[in-house]
């Protein structure tokens, strides 16, 4: 089987890195858009930084949504293990992103064994989108009882229910929610469950406010779900390494942070780039249609259309072992590889990449 | 290799008096001068001091909320000055990257993270891989966790908890044990807003006392050679010095570190409520050889709090500069806050910078004062040059002050204290009072078998300067800094007990994890590998 292609051609992997080094060595501007563990983002960044490249991950559009929930705001969170162990109320805010939604159901088998220890409830606050079929499937299944209010979307049914919970009269109707009060009332540690994709940034201020409005005579927090764990783990990687989450790039080896200008697929769409290194350990293509020269880290039996070269990776926690953060835990987690085989991770190739460049220094990771 | 460096004013306290001699160094150690062998590298070093790596014993240096503090303020980075450098990564703002370029730059060889969450040290150790050049080590937090105070509910005997404590360690490659407002974080969790010594834990009955002298007794069997290291209750309250008071007469004999003692020297005189209790705090720690103590000095201008004490974090969300704050509720001992801060030359922060020195002057003992800031709480480390100066100048104290408030000076006594700290108080208080402390017999000195981390300084009327930028630095014999500018690149490793695990504790850890989380325990723990870099860890022996 071939894990390395100089256009359609299969080639030896030597081949495929010395012709991938000779585009890096001299590109002006590369940009990287990455999906991989813990270990491939060390190394891609590494390699960024010595290039004066910008990176992104390739889920770069939720990522910064996410991170600026941080940046923007800030608010109160706890872990799902605390959730889990300790809060008898979970309100679901918006829409849950499905991977998910195994560990909520888990929950709703068990009951706290710590603070209240009441019997679990349950409420969803939707706005008037309608929710995709496998919300509304999960929703049926966690038995979650309604707060909507007709045609409000969610950051309006979230600052009613905020101004409702302040004792302030509300215009519109709100569903269910002197049930959810009083439910309120009950629970010693009410949690609210979302995501990015659960709504708009101001919708999520609003919730934070919301939470923070609680804590002034009792308690609540929220679990924050990313939308995608990888995404997540390469945030905090990019934080430590560079201080700043990603979209960063890096000029005379000074990082900045601009998730506006370092939108490394905009930058590939607006040829600010010269060169795109799309790397995606699970094997994900490119978008399509893009007039710049492609190198392709990808787990991937065949060449990714328009890449000039190609090598085959493999996935951390699959083909080989790794670190990748995981929401279920709130933090990083060692993956032992579940069908190990002899693709290459793609931390590897990035470091035989940095070796193949002029200079050939090892990467500092 | 054989290195020599030759000529310098050795301050080396462990090993002698001050004087002219030369270091040499073989492979990585310092050994006494070999007869009739030429070196294969001489530093003339002439009219430097030459000392022991420094050791910073409590520093937030890595780890989750070391990270969301990142993640909350990006634009905090402009507070640390790009330096130019050619080295990784070292230009990274407050990056794990520039933490090493930074330390090591200032004749810091070893940095000790205070406040690894057990349940996220795999995090904590992937950060600390990533901070270049120096050796590294964590204090792995309990006191706050459902299994401990489990234990001490149902008084379960003692032995349980040691294997506990022994396994927490072992797992998570600690180099000793915290405890940080024992039994607030839990407490929080129930809407308790306030938490002293002896309060008790809400649904377990148990007080912050009990779980401080649980788990300094354990420490102390396990022959774990760090004391039980503690965030006491009350910090930056007004009247904290009473809790300071009593968990100081709390030691009964045995050793206790408490930490960043400065945030307890605030007493409730004067017409603001808020005044210095630094005389007293400090004579109680003269009158107690069991105590040692760490200051966290407040240095003036932009910081960020970033604290796993998140009761108290959580009542300074007010405070807050700029206006935004995370507050995480993580289980067992991974709760926190980041509340980032501005300490100005107000009444307020004027007496917190006069209480930090006073506490330094005051007391007399350097083998038990330590020098932090609490980085970033009191201010960043790299403030440290300027510290040093205001220890060994009173001038520079008196300059100071004159920019200060005047109202709060007047509750304090330092414009009367006209200690100003020796070479040789700084060499033990930075170096061999550290390695004692944390019980790393291989460095802290320059005597021959030490690991050779060295620093070199060259002498200058500006103390801040010279402390800034170090002339020579060897990291384990290699020249990592010339001139105050890192030359070259390596990693140290993180310094760990490795307490053997008992069985049954195993066992109890994986029913515990099983049944409470609905996860089996290896979601928890981790191989070294999974760090992937070489020996990432080393090993540092209990007390037999
Ligand atoms: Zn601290």
């Amino acid at each position: 089987m071939s894990v390395a292609w100089i256009g359609s051609q299969p080639v030896p992997l030597m081949d495929a890195i010395q012709k991938a080094a000779k585009l890096l060595a001299s590109s002006h501007c590369p940009v990287f858009s990455l999906d991989a563990d813990v270990h491939g983002t060390r190394s891609t960044i590494a390699l960024a930084e010595r290039l004066g490249g910008a990176f992104d991950h390739v889920y770069g559009e939720t990522l910064a949504r996410e991170v600026a929930l941080f940046t923007d705001n800030g608010g109160m969170f706890t872990t799902p293990g605390e959730a889990r162990r300790r809060s008898s109320l979970i309100v679901l805010v918006g829409e849950i992103p499905a991977p998910h939604h195994d560990m909520l159901l888990a929950w709703s088998n068990t009951q706290p064994d710590l603070g209240d220890g009441g019997q679990r409830a349950w409420f969803h606050i939707g706005g008037a989108a309608p929710a995709s079929r496998a919300t509304r499937q999960f929703n049926r299944q966690l038995k979650t009882v309604p707060i909507t209010g007709g045609d409000l979307p969610l950051s309006a049914v979230l600052a009613g229910l905020r101004a409702r919970l302040q004792g302030r009269q509300v215009t519109s109707p709100l569903a269910n929610v002197d049930r959810l009060g009083a439910a309120l009332n009950k629970s010693q540690f009410p949690v609210f469950v979302f995501s990015s994709t659960s709504g708009e940034a101001a919708g999520l201020a609003m919730l934070q406010g919301l939470i923070a409005d609680l804590n002034r005579k009792g308690r609540a927090s929220s679990v924050f779900l990313p939308a995608d764990d990888d995404a997540w783990g390469t945030a905090l990687t990019s934080l430590w390494m560079t201080g700043f989450p990603p979209r960063t790039g890096f000029a005379n080896s000074l990082p900045s942070y601009d998730p506006v200008r370092w939108d490394t697929q905009r930058m590939v769409r607006d040829k600010e780039a010269d060169l795109h290194v799309w790397v995606s350990a699970r094997g994900e293509m490119p978008p399509k249609g893009r007039k710049i020269k492609l190198i392709s880290l990808s787990r991937a039996e065949a060449p990714t259309a328009n890449a000039t070269v190609t090598i085959a990776v493999g996935k951390a926690g699959r083909d080989h072992d790794g670190v990748a953060y995981s929401s279920r835990i709130g933090t990083f987690q060692a993956l032992a590889a579940t069908e190990r085989s002899s693709l290459p991770s793609v931390s590897s190739i990035v470091q035989q990449l940095a070796r193949a460049l002029p200079g050939r220094q090892d990467l500092p990771c | 290799m054989l290195i020599r460096l030759a000529g310098g004013d050795v301050i080396d306290p462990v090993n002698g008096e001050t004087g002219q001699r030369d270091i040499w160094i073989r492979d990585g150690l310092l050994i006494d001068r070999p007869e009739g062998e030429t070196p294969d590298e001489t530093h003339d070093v002439s009219g430097c001091i030459v000392m022991a790596g420094a050791i910073d014993i409590h520093s937030h240096i890595g780890g989750g909320n070391v990270n969301t503090a990142r993640l909350l303020l990006p634009e905090h980075h402009a507070a640390h000055l790009p330096r130019p450098a050619n080295t990784p990564l070292s230009n990274a703002g407050w990056s794990t990257f520039q933490t090493g370029c930074l330390y090591a730059q200032m004749g810091f060889t070893t940095v000790v993270e205070p406040a690894m969450a057990p349940s996220a040290a795999l995090h904590t150790h992937l950060e600390l891989a990533d901070i270049p050049i120096i050796d590294k080590a964590t204090l792995a937090i309990l006191g706050n966790d459902d299994f401990t105070l489990s234990l001490l509910r149902d008084a379960k005997s003692s032995s349980m908890l040691d294997d506990y404590v022994a396994w927490i360690i072992g797992s998570s490659r600690a180099l000793g044990v915290k405890v940080i407002n024992a039994g607030a974080a839990a407490s929080f969790k129930e809407n308790v807003r306030s938490f002293s010594f002896d309060d008790m834990v809400p649904e377990y009955g148990v007080s912050s006392r009990n779980i401080v002298k649980s788990l300094q007794a354990s420490v102390t069997r396990l022959g774990i050679p760090h004391p039980l290291h503690v965030h006491a209750n009350n910090l930056g309250i007004a009247g904290s010095a009473d809790t300071a008071a009593a968990t100081i007469a709390a030691t009964e004999g045995v050793p206790m570190h408490l930490a960043h003692l400065q945030f307890y020297g605030y007493g409730i005189e004067g017409k603001r409520k808020f005044s210095s209790e630094a005389a007293r705090l400090a004579e109680l720690v003269n009158g107690n050889p069991d105590v040692t103590i760490d200051i966290g000095q407040v240095m003036f201008g932009q910081t960020v709090t970033i604290s796993s004490d998140v009761m108290r974090q959580f009542t300074a969300i007010g405070n807050a500069n700029p206006k935004k704050t995370v507050i995480i509720d993580g289980d067992g001992n991974s709760s926190g806050g980041i509340v980032p801060y501005r300490y100005r030359q107000d009444y307020y922060g004027s007496l917190q910078w006069a209480v930090g020195l006073e506490l330094f002057l005051l007391i007399t003992d350097p083998w038990r004062v330590f020098f932090t800031t609490d980085h970033p709480n009191g201010a960043p480390f790299t403030a440290y040059p300027e510290l040093f100066e205001l220890l060994m100048s009173s001038d520079a104290r008196d300059a100071k002050s004159t920019e200060l408030n005047p109202s709060a000076l007047e509750l304090t006594t330092l414009a009367s204290v006209r200690r100003e700290y020796t070479f040789e108080e700084i060499a033990i208080m930075t170096r061999a009072a550290p390695a004692r402390l944390l019980g790393l017999k291989d460095r802290g000195h320059l005597g021959p078998g030490a690991i050779a981390d060295v620093a070199v300084y060259r002498r200058s009327k500006d103390i801040a300067k010279m402390f800034r930028e170090a002339a020579l630095v060897f990291k384990n014999g290699e020249l990592v800094v010339k001139n105050g500018k890192v030359t070259h690149y390596r990693w140290g490793k993180a310094l760990r007990l490795n307490p053997p695990p008992d069985k049954a504790m195993i066992k109890r850890m994986k029913d515990y994890h099983d049944e409470r989380y609905g996860l089996s325990l290896d979601w928890f723990t981790f191989p070294d590998t999974a760090i992937a870099r070489d020996d990432p860890f080393a090993e540092v022996p209990c007390n037999s």
